[in-house]
């Protein structure tokens, strides 16, 4: 470094001790650049800057805007997949609920239905007793009377003949000594 | 016109005149006729034969299948002597051959029917 400003410092005396001059530099032009720069920067931060935040200011609005309703999104989607899963374990639980039931009713009706037969079945079965007993009691009623019919027809036949006086006079006399 | 007597008053003389050897029959038939009591004619008799039996004598209505023996006549007197002390017994007999066999007697008030018929019927009266 001390090389290098030794260096220039001979170089500007040699040159006459401008060292802009040496160096090319021309302090007019380079004041109307710095004037020119100046007025470009205050052009740009009057107009173009303000412009362009405030369109950065809005993109970013906006992306922060989607980001939130993304967000939200995902949180609904998340609490909607919740809400879903709730609602399936909910229907689950309702749909077994009603399986278990409707087997229990099914249950219950074959069960009653079998009671049901049976108590009919017995009934006929009785009934068929009963109604069995009744003829066997009517038909034995019926073959005692026929029989009581026919005993005193054939008796009343045989008897007119067979009894003569001699056995009249049997029975009368019979009869008169039961009486006594 | 003849008082009324009661039927009982009426039997008791009767049979006291028929015991008496008197025929009261015809004497009864005017009274009852007189008296308008022709309907109890047959209780009358029924009567009287009741107190002819009270003094000894028993007129009985005997029926049977075919005309009584001398022995079927003889046992039925005697049933009459020892079961109702009858001094007198005066059969009234009757043949009534649907009778089968046996005998049906009617006196005083009481029946002894000792018939086939009866057994017959009670047989059949037996039915269910």
């Amino acid at each position: 470094m001390n090389v290098l400003t030794q260096f220039a410092a001979t170089e500007t005396e040699a040159a006459g001790g401008d060292i802009f001059s040496t160096l090319g530099i021309d302090w007019q032009l380079l004041i109307l650049q710095i004037i020119a720069f100046l007025i470009l920067v205050w052009l740009l931060g009057k107009f173009v800057y303000p412009w362009l935040m405030k369109s950065v200011d809005e993109r970013q609005a906006k992306i922060e805007e989607s980001v939130k309703a993304a967000q939200e999104a995902e949180a609904k989607a998340e609490s909607a997949q919740e809400d879903i899963a709730a609602m399936l374990k909910e229907a689950r639980k309702e749909a077994k609920d009603i399986v278990v039931t409707a087997k229990d009713e099914a249950a219950a009706m074959v069960a009653d239905g079998e009671k049901k037969a049976k108590a009919r079945a017995d009934k006929i079965v009785k009934d068929a007793h009963e109604q069995l007993e009744k003829d066997v009691i009517a038909a034995r009623k019926q073959l005692h009377n026929d029989t009581i019919e026919l005993v005193a027809l054939a008796t009343e036949k045989v008897v007119g003949k067979a009894v003569d006086s001699k056995a009249d006079d049997k029975l009368i006399a019979r009869a008169v000594k039961e009486a006594e | 016109m003849a008082a009324k007597m009661s039927r009982r008053k009426i039997a008791m003389y009767c049979a006291d005149e028929l015991l008496a050897g008197h025929d009261v029959f015809g004497r009864l038939a005017a009274y009852l006729s007189e008296t308008r009591r022709t309907r109890e004619a047959d209780l009358i008799i029924r009567d009287i034969e009741a107190a002819l039996a009270d003094r000894g004598v028993v007129v009985a209505d005997v029926q049977s299948s075919q005309a009584l023996s001398s022995e079927a006549r003889q046992a039925i007197t005697s049933f009459f002597g020892s079961a109702m002390q009858a001094k007198r017994v005066v059969l009234r007999e009757s043949v009534d051959g649907s009778l089968l066999g046996g005998v049906r007697i009617v006196a005083a008030g009481n029946e002894l029917d000792a018939t086939l018929r009866r057994r017959i019927n009670q047989l059949k009266a037996s039915k269910l």
